[in-house]
């Protein structure tokens, strides 16, 4: 199929620089954190998991960890929660401010990150919710909802809304519409959308520096503070866990594409998460 | 059709069977129903708190007040400056990249997505780490330069706009490449048989026939990338140096630094507002463009 373009030599040639400008940052990650050294270095100059004991005997790294799982899991609920019931109740619905509301739903997508942090940090000062987790959860689950709402749309679309009048019509109830003829349609997207989810809230890191505090300092906020001093052995392997993370986030997003057989269906559509 | 006329509210219900009016009544709190939580969430914790700060940003002569602050016009000039070379730089290698992706095979591709995929999976701290430690002193890229003899001893090439530029374009590559592989693969590929069965070098057919067919992803890659870059936050301060904050720094500076919270508000407020106008130009590009993406 693709004989009709041939890869040209010098594009080829081209190429190679990009790619490896793409792939080696994220590949030093995991032997960095294995080195067998006090300074971080690579190449590395031998294996061991010293720096990995370190970081787990380590109060501060640890409780940063356990921050920003929960961090993610209060965006994971609620944005699967709120995307998937949007997605749902707008499919095959066309209504007046129908365009307004979609606008309303993607929104937080296009707002810098910095602006959402500023407005969350004077918000939630200003109705006394500071000092734990929840209003970090909170703001990651802001800009995780439209991703859900996004890869949930994307698996309804093949869905005819005539099948759900005909199961009303032979008398599903709502909650049997939605568990018999949503749900098994919608899955794969709220997984991915899940996984989406997850992944901006461990990686989102200027909305919680600005909320942070004693209890509540995130994995990013720590390394964000921690890396304006040194490169310790630390950061590396709390980068090397977040690889880890993001490793398996896209297997699975390339065995969603090698299935669906549709590689543009999933492009990265963030504008609010990665700067 | 039928669809619309049952979802309707119908003003003149009263002679209608009951049976027949209350199972679209139904339907249709039902449907408000699966909208209500995010409408609410969305007005409670987003258009709220964005309100509110927007209302803070016209207090205390705030406007005049930071546009008037030397250290914010440099802010502006460096956020325009920077953001137009990352532009370029991530445009031109995402082009490369969407074109040895569009000529790959079925599976070289799928490996090779995955490849363009991994940093937009990668948190940007993780990101600007590891480049951190590629470019820091005694890193591999000053031992390879010092290796084949171009330099005697370490450039310093972290903590600059240079190492800025690079930690940019790592993060902004993905966002470039999709946006010009969609344009490239609907290109049909007759018109590049066609004219090189009637003479065409591979150089002519990439200036004549690719290029201009695929302008309207290279423009929305363009725009794309550009917004993004502009609200970048974290890569300044780790990758840079004091002379190189951008727009964003300089909102946590007034926020956190002078807790001058009516001056973070105005600057917040002027980014949105550049930003808002940028994804408008953005939305006509993709619409001129044609392209089916309808994010």
């Amino acid at each position: 199929m693709k004989t009709t373009n041939p890869q040209h030599p010098l594009l080829a040639l081209l190429s190679i620089p990009a790619f490896l400008f793409l792939v080696i940052p994220t590949a030093i990650v995991v032997p960095v954190a294995l080195n067998d050294s006090r300074y971080i270095t690579f190449p590395p100059e031998g294996i061991s998991f010293a720096a990995v004991a370190g970081f787990f005997a380590d109060r501060a790294w640890t409780s940063a960890l356990t921050a920003s799982l929960q961090s993610a899991a209060i965006a994971v609920v609620i944005g699967v929660l709120l995307g998937a019931t949007a997605a749902i109740g707008l499919h095959g619905r066309k209504f007046p401010g129908q365009p307004a509301v979609v606008g309303l739903i993607l929104a937080p997508m296009i707002v810098p990150t910095v602006v959402l942090a500023l407005a969350f940090y004077q918000f939630f000062i200003s109705i006394g919710m500071v000092g734990s987790i929840v209003p970090i959860g909170l703001a990651h689950a802001v800009i995780a909802t439209p991703y859900v709402y996004l890869t949930t749309r994307a698996s309804l679309a093949g869905l005819n809304p005539a099948l759900v009048r005909s199961a009303q019509s032979l008398g599903a109830g709502p909650l049997s519409v939605l568990r018999h003829v949503y749900l098994p349609i919608i899955l794969p997207g709220l997984i991915s959308g899940a996984l989406f989810a997850f992944s901006v809230s461990i990686d989102e890191t200027v909305m919680s520096l600005f909320m942070q505090s004693p209890g509540a300092t995130t994995l990013p906020v720590k390394m964000f503070t921690d890396i304006q001093f040194n490169l310790t052995p630390k950061i590396a392997v709390s980068s090397a866990l977040l690889v880890s993370v993001a490793t398996i986030g896209l297997l699975l997003q390339v065995l969603f594409v090698l299935k669906r057989r549709s590689s543009t269906r999933m492009l990265p559509l963030a504008v609010s998460a990665q700067t | 059709m039928s669809n619309a006329t049952l979802e309707r509210p119908r003003p003149r219900g009263r002679g209608a069977p009951v049976s027949a009016e209350a199972a679209p009544r139904r339907r249709r709190s039902g449907w408000w129903l699966l909208l209500a939580p995010i409408l609410a969430f969305d007005v409670v914790l987003f258009l709220t708190p964005l309100g509110k700060l927007v209302g803070a940003s016209f207090a205390d002569n705030a406007y005049q007040r930071v546009l008037e602050d030397p250290l914010v016009v440099r802010a502006l000039v460096n956020t325009l400056t920077i953001s137009l070379a990352s532009t370029i730089v991530t445009v031109v290698l995402g082009y490369i990249i969407a074109m040895v992706l569009w000529r790959a095979g079925n599976v070289t591709r799928v490996i090779l997505f995955a490849v363009v995929l991994l940093p937009f999976w990668t948190g940007i701290l993780v990101k600007n780490f590891a480049w951190a430690v590629l470019l820091q002193d005694n890193g591999i890229v000053n031992a390879f330069l010092q290796g084949i003899g171009l330099t005697g001893a370490p450039i310093p090439l972290l903590h600059n706009r240079f190492a800025v530029i690079v930690g940019m374009v790592h993060c902004l590559l993905p966002y470039a490449v999709f946006p010009i592989f969609s344009s490239l693969t609907s290109i049909d590929d007759r018109l590049g048989l066609a004219a090189r069965s009637l003479g065409a070098r591979e150089g002519s057919v990439f200036r004549r026939i690719t290029l201009p067919l695929s302008m309207p992803g290279i423009s929305a890659a363009g725009l794309l990338v550009f917004i993004i870059s502009t609200g970048f936050f974290i890569t300044p301060v780790v990758m840079g140096g004091p002379g190189d904050m951008m727009i964003a720094n300089q909102i946590d500076y007034y926020a956190r630094q002078l807790t001058d919270f009516s001056g973070a508000a105005a600057l917040a407020v002027i980014l949105t507002v550049m930003v808002s106008i940028l994804v408008a130009v953005y939305q006509r590009v993709l619409k001129a463009g044609g392209q089916h993406e309808d994010n």
